[in-house]
């Protein structure tokens, strides 16, 4: 029956070529940029926190629930930072040379790294300032490069070595327990796979393959993928059949049950330096020496996301917490030796966040918007309060009469549903003008720049409403010099967006119209009708080359088909 | 059809076989493989010749006969035994009080051509009294007779009294339809107004008829009649006004009537008499003084007090009159304020009124509450107004679906009954203000056979009398009954002048004959002012397109506004005319929307601007679906086709999802397939002279081919677009005469619409026939329509009746619908119409026709045994009154017994009675589409067990339960 009143709905301007996504947004939100400059800037090579991956015990769980640590590798140091605080907790530098892929294990208590020298150190990470060295293994004779925990197992590690050998380690003992040889050049990368316990392993190498290995079959590696440039970094997703491999400036993805390559991406303009998942293994962020990080999502790999770093990416992490394991950081090393933090807030911390900008904001405007945004929050709390009582009150009375009331519809499946009525929007004073005829007043709010809500598309929505209502001439006319200027200046500035510029001409005709005769008496208004000509003029002189550009065109057209 | 093939629209082609057959030249052009085939010049001779001599006829006849109206007996001899067309239904509220009956139980509504009865408890028909208006006379003005008043009997509350304008006044017994073919004629110009009441003649209470009759140009007379009077055609002359009288009222059993005459109130009191005997006794003495305004409307309340002496005389009478110009003037105990002296014709006194001022536009109804407190009143704000009279209050029910025009309370008061422009009547509750009943017919344009109380003063805007555009319609595939219509909101959708604002789109069930929903598919302003501050209605767009998809889960419209040219004074400038600088802020959107169950709901997937544009948005002209899978087809006047499909809506590549998880589709152009330009347009380029193109569009039936005809005037071509590769596999030059009108494809054939309906037989290159129009005037062949049915292989043709008399599509104009079936050049079927067709729809799985006229009915014609969709009313169903609201007490009582059935299998029947009662007071309403559903989904013989359908119902009537 009786309508309910609406706000006006803001306009759909056509999408631009590149529409900002939800995921676009989502990567964007990762702000507050924190940045921690390496000792004598020692470019970033590895960061890596410990990862949930199938986990055995309950201990180690409830270990990863709270863990707060991760590890950043870079130069001879390894050092230690706290999650929530973003701060380095303890440095390790117990090294002699170059130290390599700092790895923290999955219940966060040591702690292995490798070395230039070829030796591979386990410290502890848990205690004290100063890390305690439980164990050193110095069996490789070349640098190591990847030394990694089992998710799995917490006693057995692998590495990878400049010596060509892969390495399959057990906590107590001083030998490796396995060791696959048939990389023919420098091993840089290396994984356990995901759901093959501690026996299935993948490394990448410099001879350009990337190699399957089985622990349990003997001989060579089991599955090998060859590659036009050195492997960079693999990268299993968590479902253990697909895997990534960086070589070069491509990165390609592998899958494991049909041993066959599935895709080449090649999105990046140099070397592919570092991968990490993201989103619960939706996502697939990748660094690489253009500063570029880019985030694919998993189905068809397309980029969703891009940002640009100042220096060539090393090393990068998207840092995950909490028990949902969501994004928390993205934490990328650079070459400059600086690693860049940046946090996204969630749940009751981005609520924190909020409630500090609106104080702000409020403080900045005077105090009596401080008092309104006071007795706001002191009426919600109330609210919460009255609504818990409520809720007390229902656990022995029968009856519980809803201080909302509540309609039970029917809906198109027959079923009932109890709707609550919507917290009806309160119309914003220019759409009660607006409603109530008062269209001048309207307009005047809408283009006033200097208020905290005012967007272009408002006032090009209002403005073309206007035009639909036969009302535009009405809101125009009947102005002074000052009144006038913001509505000249406006179609001034936005006559050359492509969907502004109908309802701009035809604002400037009625002004033009109506207010063309007193241009001699004001300077103030000469000067922007000036300024609108110029604009209009610029907007010619661009039509003019485009159309002599189709021209062009055209006739290259015509003489191709010929 | 007569002796020389000639419809009262359709004239035989004459073409002698040795005629140049100039007017179709025609030069093929193929693709390579075709040419091969049947492209040989003695082939292409052979065709021509057998169009011809199949064309030809015996040609003694003159073909020029001037386009007379073929009347209905001559129609008679034309064999039709095949098709055949329903009585019509529906039809377009008039501006009359709604009547209640005496209990309540009923509300009669006077519509155009019929007197409908509803029942108020489940808002469906009952009967349906169709009223021939039209005069066996000829020569009479059809155009000018219409229904004026109906009012209900005041000795016998099962009648009706019914006026006409042409002196027709019916006593119609509307419990079971009698007395409509037997009216009581007088002899007047025109009957302007009728009231009734009851007199006493001696021991006998008769109704007296107060009739407003007019005599001169600007005079009319206030004539009584009774049942005696009436057949002797004289009555008893009680008063002449001047001025142009249009309304009479009456009060307290006939002892006062008032009459309105512009702004002169004309009150008549009932002179005192110790017996009336006769008609002749009635004799009132007449006062009258001048209203503030024009008088729009008016009602009385009057109370009569008893004297000492036993007689009835008339106690305060209080009189409030709706202005023009939106003021409500109250005049309180007008009777004791009249000059004493007595009779008094010149307008010497004068009244001080009370006045109250809120409609921004004329009132439109203004009636007194049952208890005097209130005023309630209604106009073109779509607002009832509820004066509270003691406090000045005012209490609003805003935001109403349309204007209001008529507002009636019931005898009991408890409820308003209230008549909107959308065609549509309510019955709302006093307390809660909440509808009780709803009847809603087609909404689209008709043409009103009396003005709008609007037009009493002159306004910046002049309603359009003629219907120029087709209204715009589609079936739903899915629900056969189911038609959907774009509309404005009501006649008020007029009131834009030119160009006509159909923002909406009505759900209308056939079978029901009820509106089932309304959904806005352009921008609409519900909650708004309707006019701007000049007093201009505001334009709102107007929907020119629409088509379902194949499956029926995707509707795609088109809908165009333009700023109205009083808007566009600033921006003429140079040689542009106001018409091109309309034309160039044009919007012009075509929308696919997602289709709900039973078209309940409409969510909009995409919206695309300029679907077809050059430098400006170019006009889209025509939009058609395939008939095998879910893909429209749009040309425009840029000379492109385009193929629009849905695809999964995709972002970064990842598909996104609803609330509901389910993935989301948008539609997007799939194929532009450039059309050829005549060879003449390329030659001359001349800039700003631009000749007006048309085009049109239609799949073949397995949808491979997709046949567009497009280009200016008699230049068109057709080409057939290969669906699958977007290439040309025949082109077809000179096949139309004046603009393109319509294009459809049956079978191996091609009917094509301009000025000539001609049929192409594409594989065999053959013209199979072809008839010339006799239309004349623009809004004729706007409204000329074509219509296929696949089912029963033909084509029906919807035309005007060209009147020689008058170029515009007023009242008065017949239209003419002729079925052909494919093979056959003899129409199956030419039947005139009343009125103007609007609009023709092929039913959907079934053989026959849906046709909508201009006076809101819809009529059904449907090929040999087929039943017609079309609702019959309760009453023609050999139901007993009263039975609808019995079953569903019965309803009731299975449903409990069914409900104790399952722990107490033997439970006695002792509780039903009191249970009974109980629900007979709060009745389940159930919509009639509803029962429909479940008894409608297959034939007698397939239906579902008797237990799942009992079930069903029985799930239909019981009360839901209600969420805690």
């Amino acid at each position: 029956m009786a309508a309910e009143v609406l706000p006006l709905a803001q306009l759909k301007l056509p999408t631009g070529p590149s529409p900002v996504t939800p995921e676009q947004r989502y990567w964007k939100s990762f702000r507050n940029q924190k940045s921690h400059t390496s000792t004598a800037a020692w470019p970033i090579s590895h960061i890596s926190f410990p990862s949930t991956g199938a986990t055995t015990s309950n201990s180690l769980v409830a270990a990863t629930k709270i863990n707060d640590l991760f590890a950043v590798t870079s130069g001879p140091r390894v050092d230690i930072f706290s999650i929530r605080k973003r701060e380095p907790l303890k440095t390790i530098g117990r090294f002699d040379s170059e130290a390599h892929c700092g790895e923290i294990r999955a219940d966060g208590r040591v702690l292995v790294a490798g070395e230039d020298s070829g030796r591979m150190q386990v410290f502890d990470v848990g205690g004290g300032t100063r890390a305690v060295i439980l164990k050193t293994w110095h069996i490789h004779k070349q640098p190591v490069w990847v030394t990694k925990w089992s998710p799995t197992e917490l006693t057995t590690l692998m590495s990878c070595s400049d010596d060509k050998t892969v390495r399959l380690w057990d906590l107590p003992s001083n030998t490796p327990s396995r060791m696959f040889t048939g990389h023919s050049d420098y091993v840089r990368s290396g994984c356990f796979m995901p759901g093959g316990g501690i026996n299935i392993l993948v490394s990448g190498s410099y001879d350009e393959t990337v190699r399957v290995w089985d622990a349990r079959a003997p001989g060579g590696s089991v599955l090998t993928f060859k590659h036009a440039d050195p492997i960079e970094e693999v990268l299993p997703l968590p479902g253990g059949t697909t895997l990534l491999a960086a070589a070069g400036s491509a990165i390609s993805v592998l899958d494991l049950v049909a041993a066959k390559p599935l895709r080449l991406i090649t999105n990046h303009q140099k070397t592919v330096t570092s991968l990490s998942l993201a989103s619960n293994g939706r996502r697939v962020v990748s660094g690489s020496l253009d500063g570029h990080v880019k985030v694919f999502e998993t189905s068809s790999w397309n980029v969703v996301s891009s940002s640009k770093y100042p220096s060539p990416i090393l090393s990068l992490s998207v840092v995950a917490a909490g028990s949902t394991q969501e994004d928390r950081h993205l934490a990328v090393g650079m070459q400059s030796g600086v690693l860049s933090l940046r946090t996204r807030l969630s749940g009751t911390a981005a609520e924190k966040a909020r409630e500090r900008a609106a104080e702000q904001a409020a403080r900045d405007i005077g105090p009596d918007a401080l008092e309104r945004l006071d007795a706001q929050k002191a009426n919600r709390k109330r609210k919460v309060l009255s609504s818990k009582a409520m809720d007390r009150l229902g656990e022995n009375v029968d009856v519980v009469i809803p201080t909302q009331p509540t309609t039970t519809v029917v809906n198109a499946d027959g079923k009932v549903v109890t709707r609550r009525p919507k917290h009806r929007k309160k119309l914003k004073q220019w759409q009660r003008d607006f409603r109530e005829g008062r269209y001048a007043t309207a307009l005047d709010q809408v283009l006033d720049t200097s208020h905290p809500e005012y967007f272009p598309v408002t006032a090009l929505t209002l403005l073309v409403a206007l035009r639909h209502r036969s009302a535009l001439r009405e809101a125009i006319e009947g102005r002074d010099e000052v009144t006038v200027l913001p509505l000249l200046r406006w179609v001034g500035k936005h006559l050359s967006d492509s969907r502004y510029v109908g309802v701009c001409v035809d604002a400037a005709f009625h002004l033009l119209d109506l207010y063309g005769e007193y241009v001699g008496g004001s300077d103030e208004l000469a000067k922007q009708f000036a300024a609108l000509c110029a604009s209009v003029s610029r907007e010619v002189e661009k039509a003019t080359m485009a159309m002599i550009t189709s021209g062009m065109v055209e006739s290259l057209m015509i003489g191709g088909t010929e | 059809m007569d002796a020389n093939g000639e419809t009262a629209s359709l004239k035989k082609r004459k073409r002698e076989p040795k005629d140049e057959p100039s007017p179709l030249k025609r030069h093929r052009s193929k693709s390579k493989s075709k040419s091969q085939a049947n492209g040989s010049p003695s082939k292409e001779m052979k065709s021509l010749v057998q169009s011809t001599v199949s064309i030809s006829h015996p040609a003694d006849d003159d073909m020029e006969l001037s386009g007379t109206l073929t009347t209905r007996n001559e129609l008679a001899q034309v064999p039709s035994a095949a098709w055949k067309v329903s009585n019509p239904m529906g039809g377009r509220m008039l501006d009359i009080d709604p009547i209640f009956s005496p209990d309540e139980q009923y509300l009669i509504i006077t519509y155009n051509t019929s007197i409908q009865v509803y029942s108020t408890v489940d808002s469906l028909l009952v009967r349906r009294i169709a009223l021939p208006l039209a005069t066996s006379e000829p020569g009479a003005n059809l155009s000018a007779v219409h229904i004026v008043a109906s009012a209900l009997s005041k000795t016998s509350p099962d009648h009706v009294w019914v006026a006409s304008t042409d002196g027709r006044i019916r006593h119609i017994n509307w419990t079971s339809g009698a007395g409509v073919d037997a009216p009581f004629t007088i002899e007047t110009k025109k009957l302007l107004d009728m009231v009734v009441e009851s007199a006493e003649f001696g021991d006998t209470t008769k109704d007296v008829l107060i009739v407003l009759q007019k005599l001169t140009g600007s005079t009319a007379q206030i004539v009584a009649y009774d049942d005696k009077a009436l057949s002797a055609r004289e009555g008893k002359l009680l008063h002449t006004c001047d001025e142009a009288p249009r309304l009479v009222r009456s009060a307290a059993n006939g002892k006062l009537i008032v009459a309105a005459a512009k702004a002169t109130l004309h009150i008549g009191l009932l002179k005192k008499r110790k017996a009336t005997n006769s008609l002749d006794d009635l004799e009132y003495r007449f006062y009258s003084f001048n209203a503030p305004d024009l008088v729009a409307c008016m009602d009385i309340r009057a109370t009569t007090r008893t004297t000492k002496k036993g007689a009835i005389e008339l106690g305060q009478v209080d009189l409030v009159i709706g202005g023009a110009r939106g003021a409500i003037y109250l005049y309180n105990d007008v009777v004791s304020k009249l000059p004493s002296d007595g009779f008094n014709s010149s307008k010497s006194g004068s009244i001080q009124p009370r006045k109250s001022h809120w409609h921004r536009q004329a009132v439109h109804s203004v009636k007194w509450s049952a208890d005097g407190n209130y005023l309630i009143s209604g106009g073109y704000e779509a607002v009832l107004v509820l004066w509270q009279l003691d406090t000045n209050k005012l209490d609003f029910l805003p935001h109403l679906s349309a204007t209001i025009e008529n507002i009636v309370v019931s005898p009991g008061g408890s409820s308003y009954a209230i008549h909107f422009d959308d065609n549509s009547a309510m019955v709302l509750s006093t307390e809660e203000m909440k509808p009780t009943t709803y009847v809603s017919g087609i909404q689209s344009l008709v043409l009103s056979d009396q003005p709008s109380k609007e037009a009493m003063v002159r306004r910046v805007w002049k309603a359009p009398d003629e219907i120029s555009t087709p209204l715009v319609t589609a079936v739903n595939p899915l629900n056969s009954s189911q038609i959907l219509l774009c509309v404005g909101n009501g006649q008020q959708a007029t009131l834009g002048g030119a160009e006509l604002s159909t923002p909406q789109l009505q759900v209308f069930d056939i079978s029901s004959c009820q509106g089932v929903a309304k959904h806005a598919i352009a921008r609409t302003n519900p909650t708004d002012a309707n006019i701007t501050s000049q007093g201009a209605p505001i334009v709102e767009p107007r929907a020119t397109k629409l088509a379902f998809s194949q499956d029926g889960k995707w509707l795609a419209s088109v809908d165009e506004w333009q700023p109205p040219e009083r808007d566009t004074e600033a921006f003429v400038t140079g040689s542009k005319t106001a018409d091109q600088v309309c034309h160039e802020r044009r919007e012009i959107y075509l929308k696919f929307w997602k289709v709900g169950s039973e078209a309940s709901s409409l969510e909009l997937v995409t919206r695309v601007n300029e679907a077809h544009h050059t430098n400006q948005p170019e006009t889209i002209f025509d939009l058609v679906s395939d008939p095998t899978s879910p893909r429209f087809a749009t040309i425009g006047n840029d000379g492109l086709v385009r193929f629009w499909t849905s695809k999964l809506r995709r972002r970064d590549g990842l598909a996104t999802t609803g609330h509901d998880g389910q993935q989301l589709r948008m539609w997007s152009c799939s194929r532009v397939v450039p059309l050829p330009t005549s060879v003449k347009q390329d030659s001359s380029i001349q800039p700003g002279v631009k000749r007006c193109r048309s085009g049109a569009l239609a799949f073949s039936e397995d949808g491979s081919i997709l046949f567009a005809a497009f280009g200016e005037p008699s230049e068109a071509t057709i080409v057939a677009i290969d669906t699958e590769t977007g290439s040309f596999r025949d082109v077809v030059y000179g096949m139309f005469r004046g603009e393109v009108r319509g294009i459809r494809s049956l079978g191996s054939c091609l009917i094509m619409l301009s000025e000539d309906l001609a049929v192409y037989d594409i594989v065999s290159d053959e013209l199979l026939y072809s008839f010339s129009l006799k239309e004349t005037s623009k809004s004729a062949k706007n409204l000329t329509q074509l219509a296929v049915n696949y089912e029963s292989r033909s084509f029906a043709l919807a035309a005007p009746i060209p009147n020689t008399n008058q170029d515009k599509m007023k009242k008065g104009m017949k239209s003419e619908l002729v079925v052909f079936s494919l093979g056959d050049q003899e129409p199956k079927l030419v039947q005139t119409f009343p009125q103007l067709i609007t609009s023709v729809l092929s039913a959907v799985s079934s053989a026959g026709y849906i046709i909508v006229d201009s006076a809101a009915q819809i009529w059904s014609v449907t090929e040999g045994a087929e039943q017609a969709p079309l609702l019959q009313p309760l009453a023609n169903l050999g139901i007993s009154e009263g039975v609808g609201a019995e079953m569903e007490v019965e309803h009731m009582e299975n449903v409990l017994e069914d409900g104790e059935a399952s722990d107490e299998e033997m439970q006695d029947v002792d509780m039903d009675g009191d249970m009974e009662e109980d629900y007979d007071t709060h009745p389940a309403v159930v919509a009639p589409q509803r029962l429909a559903e479940i008894f409608n989904v297959a034939p007698a013989f397939a239906m579902p067990p008797i237990e799942d359908i009992f079930y069903q119902v029985a799930g239909l009537f019981s009360a839901k339960p209600v969420q805690p």
